[in-house]
This record gives C-alpha cells, sequence and structure tokens, in this order.
C-alpha cells in the first residue's frame, strides 16, 4: 500500500502553513526531489551499476551509493593546514601558560648519584622543577617492555635521556634554571656497537630481573624455523649477503610538542600530536596514579608522525607532572636534536641474508640472521624484533624459513617503529638475494618473481592467511608501464633498472593493550541532529594520512550525502570511543570497516522512518544524494532531512554505532601473532637509475610504483601515499642515516646534515593503484600507508647493480660507499678507469621458458582462485609438492617447525643474533 | 633554543660602522659583524662564540655596488647570480651556493668569511657539554681539538664556502677598512690556516669590497662542488679551475679548492707546473693527482676525507672540461 506524501509545506495558495518551521534551507538536502541521484559509473556491476568488477563482488557492494568511494578526495582537514589554521601541538595556548625545558644527560650511561635543584627553584620566574622523584611508575607502549620514565630514576642511559625539567614563565628563565641544577654522576661503560650488546656486561643498561637474558643487553630475541630446511642445503643457486643498515629517523616536520592542563574540575587534559592517543592516556594514567576517566587525552593536529609519534613520551609525563605541581598549563615544545634524542626511528641493523633457490627456478628457503640495535629502551622493539624475519615469508612460496633475530639495549636514542615497521631493512635484503638468485639461474628477475607467489586465499609457512593478493597484477604493470623488457641489461654501463615487492600488514591482527576476545579494535559513533548532518564520533588517529576522510567518505558511502554533511570528531579521549591508533597501517580497513557498520545502522533507522512515510519498504528504498526514494520511481521519495526528522520523532534520537575485530586466524606457536594481520598489502617497484662510477653517485631517474591497496577509497590519497613513500625510502637507500661520530655521539641531529633528499633529488614517481579487492576489507581496502614504502630500496639497489654490476650490501648508498665498492671492484678486476668496468648482460638459460610456462599456469590458478570459481585450500608447500589438506609435518619428515633452537642450530659463530641464544635466562639459571 | 640577547648596531656609512666599532673597542667591548646572518644566527642559536654587541652591515648603501670588476661585500649571492654583466665563473659558482632561500639573504663579503665549520664544533650547546666542548669554542675550559685529539694548538674546522676559489681564479684583490685604515691584498693572501682565525682580519676590521683585474674577462672556468645534495649542502670539496686561451694555444691556467681545509688553498705552483709542460687531458690528470696530494682534509664533515681526496681529481677533470669542448 502506497501513502501519498506531502512534500510541501505551503498551501495551496502559496502561503506557508501555520505552526510548521521549515527546516529545509538550500543545501542541506531540503525538500528539491531533483537533488542529484546515484552516480551510476561509481556503482558496480554487481548491483546494477556501471562500474566493472574484475574480481568478481564484494560484500560491501550492496552499501555503494556512488557518492564518494573511489573518487579523487582533497583531504576534509587539508584546508585548516594550508591557510595555517590548524593547531598543532605547539599552538596551543592556555592562559597563564608556563613553558617547560628539560635537563637531559650529558653522558652516555651514568648513575644518577644526587640532583640538586634549590638553585633553580630560587631564580625568579622558576614556579616548579621535576625529578624522577616525581614520577616513579614505569611505562612503555608496550605491556610487555614497560622500562621507560618520565625521568631518570638511578641512571641515565644515553646522552639526551632525560633527567629533571623545569617549569618556568617563560622560556630564557627556564633554560637558565636547567643550568642551575646540579646533578652527580658516576659514568659507567657505555655499550655503542650492537655486537657488544651480545655479550655479558657487567652493568647491563637495564636490569630484567628473573627475565634477563644472560647478564647481556640482549632485549629480546627470537628463532623461527619452518618447512624443510635441506633445500637451502643442496640449493643450485644461492646468494648470501651480510648487510649493514644504518639507523633511519622518520624526520618529520613538527618537532615533539605537548601541553599539559589540570582544569579547574580537577581532571587532566593533555594536548599532543599523538598518533596513539589511547596508549598514552594509558600510560598517563599509571604514571600519575590517576583514573583514566579523570584524563582527557586531546590529539591535536599531527605534523607527521611516520611511527615517531606513537609512543606515549617522557616528556608527554613531564608536563603533566609538572602542571600538576605548578598548578598552570605546561608546555613543552622540542628543538630539533631533541627529537633526534627521542628517536624513534628505525633501526640500524646487521642482516645476514640467505636465498635459496632449487634447479626448477623455487625459493627452496630464506634464511636470515638479524641483530637490531634497539638504543636504549624498549619502545616497539619486542613486535620489531619478530617483523624482522616473519614479514618476509610472503608473497613468495618458500620451502623454508629459518630466522634467527635479536635486539639489544645500547646507549644511544632509542630505535622503534617507522614507516614500514621492522620489514624494510630485510625485504631489502630479500629481494636483492632474489635477483643474485635469477641471476645464477640465468632467469630475468621478473619472471622469477612472477613464477613463485602466493596466490589469493592461501596461507603462508608460518600460518598467515592471506585472502587478497594483487602482487601478480601489481609486477606485470610495472613491467609494461617501465619497459623492463626492452631496459633490463640493455642499458649502457652507468645506467640500469631494478624491481623490488613488498609485502605488508594491513592492521596488526592482535592489538598491543587489548583483549580482542573481549573487545573490537575500532569503534564508531554516529550522531545525527535536526540539521541533518553526521557527526562522526571515532578515536582513529589523523595524522595527515586521512583517517578522518576516510571515515567521512564511508559514512558519506553508505548514507549517499555529501562529505561537507559529515563531521568527524576525532580528537578527544573524552568524546571518542577508544581506538588503537594510526600504527602497523590498521586505520582505513578497521575504522573505516567500523564506520560502514555504524552508517548501516543509521541508514536502517532512516529507511525505516522512509517507509513510514512513504510506505515502500526499506528493501525498495535507494539512497541518492541527500534523498531517499522507490528504486523503480525516483519521483517518489523523501529528502534526508525528511526522513531525519521523522526517525527522530519516531525515537527521539538518531544515533547508532559500529564496531570492527579481527576473524580468528594464524597459528598456535609463540609468536604467531607477530605479523598476524587480517589483510596484507603486497607491492612492486621499477626503479631507474644512474649511477656516476667516477664519484658513485646514485641518481634515481624514474620510479614505477604498483602498490596493491585492495580498492582505492580515495585515489588522490593512495598516490600521495605512494609517492611520500618512495620520497622516504629513498632517503633511506640513498642519503639519510643517523651518524655516530668516534665515541658514539649522534653527529647529524639537525636537518642539514641528516640528508632527506630535496626536491632536486626526487624523481618522477609514476604510482600505480591496484585493486585486488579485499573480500574483508572496507569496500574491499587494504593499506596503502606503509607498504609502498617497502619496494623502493630493492628496488634502487638491484637497479645500481644493472647499472654497473655492483651489489650493495650497506645502506645508505652515499657516494663515499658506492666509491669505495667501484674502487674494490676495479682493483679485483686490475682497471685503472671505473668507466671501463663490464656491464652486466643477461643469457637467458633453458629454465627462463620453464618458469615463464609457470607464471603463466600460475595467473590462471590465481584468477579462478579470485572469482572464487576455484576454492581448494592453498598451504604454502604446494608448489613443492605437498597436499594442503593434511599436516606437513605429516608429509615430509624433514619439516620443522620450532621455535627455539637446538645446539645444531647454533653452531655457527658468525652469525650474530645467533649470539643471542647463547645465553640463558636468570630464572633458568637457578640464580636470580 | 634561543638567540641570546645582543646590542644590534645599525650604522649607515662605512665610517659610521668604523666610529662604532671604534667605540665598541675604546670601552674594551668584543663584537661581531653580521652581513646577510645566515651563517652569524644560526650559530648564535647554539650559543656558538656569542658576542653581546653586534654591528649590521645591512644599511651601508656604499657596499653594495656591483659591477663587472667590482664586488661589493654586502651584494647579496643571489644578485650575483641575476647579474648579466658579472664574471660567468662567479654567477656559476654563487648559483651552487645553499639554496635560493639563503642567496637572497646571504651577501658576498658574508660568504668569504664564511665561519669555518666542524661536527663538533656545528652543534647545540648541550650537545657540545656532552662532548666537553672543543677547542674552537673551548667556554674557557682549554678543551682540547675533537678531531685530532692531543693537540690544541691548531683548529682543524673546515672552511666550506663556495665563492672564495672561484675568486681566486679570477685573481680577486679583497679589500679591507678598519678604524686604522685600509689595506688591499690578493683573495688568497687574505686566509690565514687555522679554524679559528682564518683570515688576516683584525678585531673590528671588515672587507669592504672586492676587485676583479681588467683582464677577468679573457678567463673562462667552472667550479666543481661535491655535495649529497643539489641544494643546502655546503661543499664537501669544491674545486675551481679558470683559463685564458684554448685549446692547445693555452696562455694562463689557475687552480684553487675550498672545502678541503681550514682555509680554500690556490694551487698555484701545480696549475703552473701543468701549463708549462701542457699535454692536454694528460696534464690535467697529472695537475688533479697533484692537487689531491696537496690538500689534507680531516674528518670533520659529512663524507669521509679520503674520499672528498679522491674525488679532487675527478672535480679538477670536470670543472676544466669545457676548455676541451671548446
Amino acid at each position: 500500500m502506497t501513502k501519498k506524501v506531502d512534500f510541501s509545506k505551503t498551501r495551496s495558495d502559496g502561503k506557508r502553513v501555520a505552526g510548521q518551521q521549515d527546516f529545509g534551507v538550500p543545501g542541506s538536502g531540503g525538500s528539491d526531489p531533483m537533488s542529484g541521484l546515484q552516480d551510476i559509473e561509481h556503482i558496480p556491476k554487481s548491483i546494477g551499476g556501471q562500474k566493472s568488477q574484475p574480481r568478481g563482488p564484494h560484500v560491501h557492494d550492496r552499501h555503494i551509493t556512488g557518492t564518494s568511494i573511489g573518487k579523487p578526495t582533497p583531504l576534509i582537514d587539508a584546508n585548516w593546514k594550508i591557510t595555517g589554521q590548524a593547531k598543532y601541538g605547539d599552538d596551543i595556548r592556555l592562559p597563564g601558560e608556563l613553558i617547560a625545558k628539560i635537563l637531559r644527560s650529558p653522558h652516555h650511561h651514568a648513575l644518577v648519584k644526587n640532583i640538586d635543584t634549590s638553585a633553580a627553584e630560587a631564580l625568579t620566574g622558576v614556579v616548579s622543577v621535576a625529578t624522577g622523584a616525581d614520577s616513579v611508575n614505569r611505562f612503555g607502549v608496550l605491556p610487555v617492555t614497560k622500562d621507560e620514565h618520565a625521568m631518570a630514576q638511578d641512571k641515565v642511559r644515553h646522552i639526551g635521556d632525560l633527567v629533571a625539567c623545569v617549569a618556568a614563565v617563560n622560556e630564557e628563565t627556564a633554560i637558565e634554571a636547567l643550568s642551575l641544577i646540579k646533578v652527580e654522576y658516576e659514568v659507567l661503560d657505555s655499550i655503542h656497537d650492537m655486537e657488544e650488546g651480545l655479550e655479558d656486561s657487567e652493568h647491563p643498561i637495564h636490569d630484567r630481573g628473573k627475565y634477563h637474558i644472560g647478564e647481556s643487553n640482549v632485549q629480546k630475541r627470537v628463532f623461527q624455523q619452518f618447512g624443510n630446511l635441506s633445500g637451502m642445503e643442496n640449493a643450485a643457486a644461492s646468494s648470501e649477503a651480510d648487510w649493514t643498515f644504518a639507523g633511519v629517523h622518520h624526520g618529520f616536520t613538527e618537532p615533539h610538542a605537548v601541553v599539559a592542563h589540570w582544569d579547574p574540575s580537577g581532571r587532566l587534559t593533555v594536548y599532543s600530536p599523538q598518533q596513539v592517543p589511547h596508549y598514552l592516556h594509558r600510560a598517563l594514567s599509571s604514571v600519575l596514579d590517576i583514573p583514566m576517566h579523570q584524563i582527557n587525552v586531546h590529539r591535536t593536529f599531527v605534523g607527521g608522525g611516520f611511527g615517531g609519534k606513537s609512543d606515549p613520551f617522557p616528556h608527554e609525563m613531564c608536563a603533566a607532572i609538572l602542571a600538576r605541581k605548578s598548578g598552570h598549563p605546561v608546555r613543552i615544545c622540542f628543538d630539533r636534536e631533541e627529537v633526534y634524542w627521542i628517536n624513534r626511528g628505525r633501526h640500524p641493523s646487521r642482516i645476514q641474508m640467505g636465498v635459496f633457490a632449487d634447479d626448477e627456478g623455487r625459493i627452496s628457503g630464506i634464511e636470515t640472521d638479524a641483530l637490531i640495535d634497539g638504543g636504549a629502551f624498549a619502545s616497539f622493539g619486542h613486535v620489531t624484533t619478530y617483523y624482522n624475519g616473519v614479514l618476509h615469508t610472503s608473497p613468495y612460496e618458500i620451502g623454508g624459513f629459518h630466522y634467527t633475530g635479536a635486539r639489544v639495549w645500547t646507549n644511544k636514542p632509542a630505535s622503534g617503529a617507522m614507516r614500514g615497521h621492522g620489514a624494510v631493512n630485510s625485504r631489502c635484503a630479500v629481494e636483492v638475494g632474489i635477483d643474485a638468485v635469477s641471476e645464477q639461474l640465468g632467469v630475468d628477475p621478473m619472471t622469477f618473481r612472477l613464477a613463485n607467489l602466493l596466490p589469493p586465499h592461501s596461507r603462508t609457512i608460518t600460518g598467515f592467511r592471506i585472502t587478497s593478493t594483487g602482487m601478480r597484477e601489481c609486477l606485470a604493470k610495472v613491467r609494461e608501464q617501465s619497459g623492463w623488457d626492452e631496459k633490463f641489461r640493455k642499458m649502457p654501463f652507468g645506467r640500469g633498472i631494478g624491481v623490488g615487492c613488498g609485502f605488508f600488514i594491513s592492521g596488526s591482527g592482535l592489538p598491543i593493550h587489548w583483549d580482542p576476545e573481549n573487545f573490537p579494535h575500532a569503534t564508531v559513533h554516529l550522531q545525527c541532529d535536526m540539521d541533518g548532518g553526521v557527526t562522526v564520533h571515532t578515536g582513529a588517529a589523523e595524522i595527515g594520512q586521512g583517517s578522518d576522510t576516510a571515515v567521512a567518505q564511508a559514512v558519506s558511502e553508505v548514507l549517499a550525502l555529501p562529505l561537507d554533511m559529515i563531521r568527524v570528531r576525532s580528537k578527544e579521549s573524552d568524546t571518542s570511543p577508544v581506538d588503537l591508533g594510526s600504527y602497523s597501517s590498521r586505520v582505513t580497513f578497521m575504522n573505516a570497516n567500523a564506520a560502514i557498520r555504524a552508517a548501516i545502522d543509521l541508514r536502517d533507522k532512516i529507511l525505516k522512518a522512509t517507509w513510514e512515510l512513504t510506505g515502500y519498504h526499506p528493501d525498495q528504498l535507494v539512497l541518492g544524494d541527500r534523498r531517499v526514494y522507490y528504486k523503480h520511481d525516483p519521483a517518489i521519495g523523501v529528502s534526508w532531512l525528511q526522513a531525519c526528522h521523522k526517525a527522530q520523532a519516531d525515537s527521539g534520537s538518531l544515533i547508532a554505532t559500529g564496531s570492527y575485530r579481527t576473524p580468528p586466524m594464524g597459528g598456535v606457536h609463540k609468536g604467531a601473532a607477530a605479523g598476524l594481520a587480517p589483510a596484507y598489502s603486497f607491492s612492486a617497484y621499477v626503479a631507474e637509475v644512474e649511477v656516476d662510477a667516477e664519484t658513485g653517485f646514485v641518481k634515481v631517474v624514474k620510479a614505477w610504483a604498483a602498490h596493491d591497496c585492495g580498492k582505492a577509497l580515495n585515489p588522490l590519497a593512495v598516490e600521495g601515499q605512494i609517492i611520500g613513500s618512495c620520497h622516504m625510502g629513498m632517503g633511506q637507500v640513498l642519503s639519510e642515516e643517523m651518524k655516530y661520530g668516534r665515541g658514539g655521539n649522534l653527529l647529524n641531529p639537525d636537518l642539514l646534515d641528516y640528508k632527506i633528499l630535496s626536491v632536486h633529488e626526487m624523481p618522477e614517481v609514476i604510482p600505480i593503484i591496484v585493486e585486488s579487492n579485499d573480500p574483508e576489507g572496507p569496500f574491499g581496502a587494504k593499506e596503502a600507508g606503509e607498504g609502498p614504502l617497502l619496494p623502493i630500496l630493492p628496488a634502487v639497489c638491484n637497479a645500481v647493480y644493472d647499472a654497473i654490476g655492483i651489489r650493495p650490501n650497506e645502506l645508505p648508498l652515499t657516494p663515499d660507499r658506492v666509491h669505495k665498492l667501484i674502487e674494490k671492484k676495479c682493483k679485483v678486476m686490475g682497471i685503472d678507469e671505473p668507466m671501463d668496468l663490464p656491464n652486466p648482460s643477461f643469457t637467458p638459460s633453458p629454465l627462463q621458458d620453464i618458469i615463464a610456462q609457470r607464471a603463466d599456469d600460475h595467473a590462471q590458478r590465481d584468477l579462478e582462485r579470485d572469482l572464487l570459481k576455484d576454492r581448494s585450500s592453498y598451504v604454502n608447500g604446494v608448489l613443492f609438492g605437498f597436499d594442503p589438506d593434511r599436516p606437513l609435518s605429516e608429509q615430509d619428515e624433514g619439516w620443522r617447525e620450532a621455535i627455539t633452537p637446538t645446539q645444531e642450530d647454533l653452531v655457527d659463530d658468525n652469525k650474530r643474533a645467533a649470539k643471542a641464544w647463547k645465553h640463558v635466562e636468570r630464572r633458568y639459571r637457578g640464580d636470580a | 633554543m634561543r638567540v641570546p640577547p645582543f646590542t644590534l648596531h645599525t650604522p649607515t656609512s662605512i665610517e659610521e660602522a668604523m666610529d662604532t666599532a671604534g667605540t665598541l673597542q675604546a670601552d674594551g667591548k668584543e663584537f661581531d659583524w653580521i652581513a646577510g646572518g645566515t651563517d652569524l644566527l644560526p650559530n648564535y642559536k647554539w650559543h656558538l662564540n656569542t658576542q653581546k654587541d653586534v654591528i649590521s652591515l645591512a644599511s651601508i648603501k656604499e657596499m653594495k655596488t656591483l659591477s663587472p670588476t667590482h664586488i661589493g661585500a654586502m651584494v647579496k649571492l643571489h644578485d650575483l647570480v641575476e647579474d648579466a654583466n658579472s664574471h660567468p665563473l662567479l654567477r656559476q659558482t654563487a648559483g651552487n651556493i645553499a639554496s635560493v632561500l639563503i642567496r637572497r639573504q646571504g651577501t658576498v663579503g658574508g660568504n668569504i668569511c664564511l665561519d669555518t665549520r666542524c661536527f663538533w664544533f656545528n652543534q647545540s650547546e648541550e650537545w657540545r657539554r656532552s662532548i666537553e666542548w672543543c677547542h674552537k669554542c673551548d667556554c674557557d675550559t682549554g678543551a682540547d681539538c675533537r678531531v685530532i685529539p692531543n693537540q690544541n694548538t691548531l683548529c682543524v674546522a673546515t672552511y666550506q664556502a663556495d665563492l672564495a676559489p672561484a675568486l681566486m681564479c679570477l685573481n680577486a684583490s679583497i679589500h679591507l677598512i678598519s678604524p686604522s685604515g685600509q689595506r688591499t691584498m690578493l683573495l688568497n693572501e687574505f686566509f690565514e690556516l687555522d679554524g679559528m682565525k682564518r683570515n688576516v682580519l683584525e678585531d673590528g676590521e671588515i672587507v669592504s669590497h672586492l676587485t676583479l683585474p681588467d683582464d677577468a674577462a679573457d678567463w673562462h672556468g667552472k667550479y666543481e662542488k661535491l655535495c649529497l645534495r643539489e641544494s643546502w649542502d655546503f661543499p664537501e670539496a669544491g674545486v675551481a679551475v679558470s683559463w685564458k686561451g684554448a685549446g692547445n694555444e693555452l696562455q694562463g691556467l689557475r687552480v684553487a679548492t675550498t672545502g678541503c681545509e681550514s682555509i680554500p688553498v690556490f694551487h698555484q705552483e701545480q696549475a703552473e707546473d701543468a701549463l708549462k709542460n701542457w699535454q692536454g687531458k694528460d696534464s690535467i690528470k697529472a695537475l688533479g693527482q697533484a692537487i689531491k696530494k696537496e690538500v689534507k682534509p680531516v674528518n670533520n664533515t659529512y663524507f669521509p676525507p679520503a674520499y672528498r681526496r679522491k674525488m679532487l681529481p675527478v672535480l679538477v677533470k670536470r670543472a676544466i672540461a669545457p676548455l676541451f669542448e671548446e
């Protein structure tokens, strides 16, 4: 039955009906029945639109209204930034604020014997002074490794470690007061080389009590052995390289800054440019000994994070402590060298990487020994130690995986999480190893990769669940667009081309501070009022990556509302549901999924109201540009506002909520959760370089960057992430490094000598978006923030080999390092002039055709699995003849799945991280 | 980080500047000169040898004169780059300095008198406290040099300005003025081998301008700069070469280097040797090797010293390459 709808509130004589207020002002989706309909080009074919779906339909298709998903969209907070009105950490000004400065350690490692602050306290203008005695509670981003304090307790662990802090009426006074604090130190021996950290020490940098590993500075050790390792011993081709990676820093524009304030009602508000406000919330609570509900964490605009603003930081605690002591708001803003002292950049690493292949051109094994330099604190290091191994178990199918990892403390600024967390260095080593192995086998490295990929809907050797993968398409696209087949090994000496792949988690399956059995990973609340606009409450931290825009787009898409009707409130913990923060590339996947669910909830209420108004069942109603209408006759319907008002009239309020949690997945071995994600992104890049053989300068001429992000919710933002990742990754491969001088001092804590590439060095990057349509991703989406960084490093290294025939194994490839390699090669070959070095060439072996055929067969296999025509199970090992439906260990006596090494595994004295396993934990020694 | 407070004096003529300097000297006050400030102010922020009084030369018009043979000390680097009448070698060299923003602020005189640089010196006060200071800014502790320990007589900080070698190759003269008078010398006599003293300037003395000989236009040249990035970076090594005549008829050859020692070096002897037995490219090879042998960089800048030295023959070769293209 159809009810007649009265669209107008005007009488037949044109006058307004008495007593009725018209909310329908122009632009708000008022009563204009002629507002635009659905954009049919953005509606998938599966639900009657025109958008093609080469990889089949998606579960979210029926929520697509053609409004904003997939359309290049400027970030919704961009105008705030470009007009200078965005308030970053140091832009927060509260009445009566004090400025605080931090006294830092001038020693690498020393006991703090005494601190005398009396002279500083007596200085006019100083309001309060705090030391470690004011805050004895420990904190740290990971619950298992809380090893930080607001300020030094008994010892300082690196130059720049926090000792005391002063709040004063202005910066000058605070600086002067610092010079009046007298600290007595007893200097201890310090450790700067990560290999020294493996040895027993008289004064380990931290004491882990009964969990301490020997008396060494080993903070974390990991061992994983999966598969049949005999394939490594009997390999037809092998590459074993000993890599050195310098530590690199995020190099974000905004230095750390914080404002803390205890308001008149006795609650604490902390304003900080945080990537992970919720962990700061928890840390503040435990450090200050106050309940979480007494704290409001306010995330300001973030001037770049990249992982460097994801720990709860000691200076944030200092500001809160000083604010409590002084009764005033307290502001702290770092100088640039303080940014380097707090660091949390990528770990300096020494990685021994073995890549092995059999005579059929299969990767029979990968053997990795990664020693990583954690600096003075644990930070995310526990996870980093796993990631250095487990994140190179895909995209390739491998016969065996042997990983030993160790993270040691040294007296340096702490390393932590940085874009591509833990995966970047070992990925570079693997991909260069694959290039070397391809060359030995006489096959094209592009074909070699294509013939060894894991298919969609498969499982890796350590048990990660691969859902969608666009790896094959990424490789195919960069191969074609870069002109690979015309260029590889065919360019003149000094010019080269190289390929590299990447694989990264799209959200961490197991949250750090959370019980996934009981709580969701992300929650989104929606609220709609009389004006018809929708307010989104989310805790996802917008750090410039576009998370506010992504969540607004998701809501806008389901509700068919223009983006300007969606308001995102994501800044304050008081008003936002808990979100775990912007790390491990989880926000788009988890938060947009939660937003879709919330929007569906809200939409259902709107449809119910429309049913009441129009008499058409929700199944027959469609949303399109601020209207809800009958799908067979768009003229019959109501405006969004009319439906809103009806829904509110019926239920008193129009609110909705949605959340996301990961499905159960992964193996059961210790460490199985590390690297586990609901989906993974894949990428393949080709870089073309010029190498000046006389000077060692490497210039990247052009890069083709294909990234599988599942579905580009916002292609503009995805392209921006790809290009930005290339810039950052190119910095690491070409020039960026934290340089430590004699005595262990950080020589370049500034942006002149920490060499971030300038516009001159930045080549043209062609971003290529590949959409693999992830079954569980929001509208099919996966991450695009970190994965795109990985492949550029090996692509450049492999291109350098193509250019001059030298495989580097030390990053960054600064001209002096490359020149040294060239000199060495000239000497070995007895050549005087570097320009006379031989240009590498390629002659395909008979294996080339065989693996090319296999790659073609696999392409067909993958397509069928993508479209779910083939639903058979697939695990890593099928390529080697295993039956995927039976435990692999039953099929092969040599199959191993071990997480602790045997004596036999540790016999090679040249392996570094393996040495960490020679220590016995105190609790097992019986002397603790 | 804050610049410590200082009194800024802004004379509008050289005469007034000399008066101001004289008065401060008479009062026993130490002071600094400031031209563009792109070198001095960052150093002040780092609290490197700061003074309570600073005399700015920015308002002195007569120091801004620019002609093909006369370059006022207060000529902006950017103006030198843009001036079509200036010597091409100077324009090309100046165009390599730092970035456009800095060139619009920095001056020719300031570039010539650039303070020497060192990893152990160009750091914040807190940083330097952690190494217990160094010889160049010892904060009254008598601290040793951190680059070459156990010697505190010589500072080995590196001179990393670009213009000097190019000007030397054009045989430029430098004109100095102080409350007690004026003097003029060849630019290659201006520098003094010590990272702290740096040049012959006495207290209260400034560079007023540089002049080029009348035959400067007959000299061609090129400057080659070794640095990691095309923008911002100081030279890790720099070579300027100039020549008169062409191909086999070479009449003159000059070479100067920067970024390798505490002062820029004019390699007169090596250039003369090369010219005497001129055999084209072979002579250049020998010249490059001779220069590599003469300079002794130390480990206090971004690139290791061995690499910087090894690059000198390459830079010489590339700087002189246009000679063979003509």
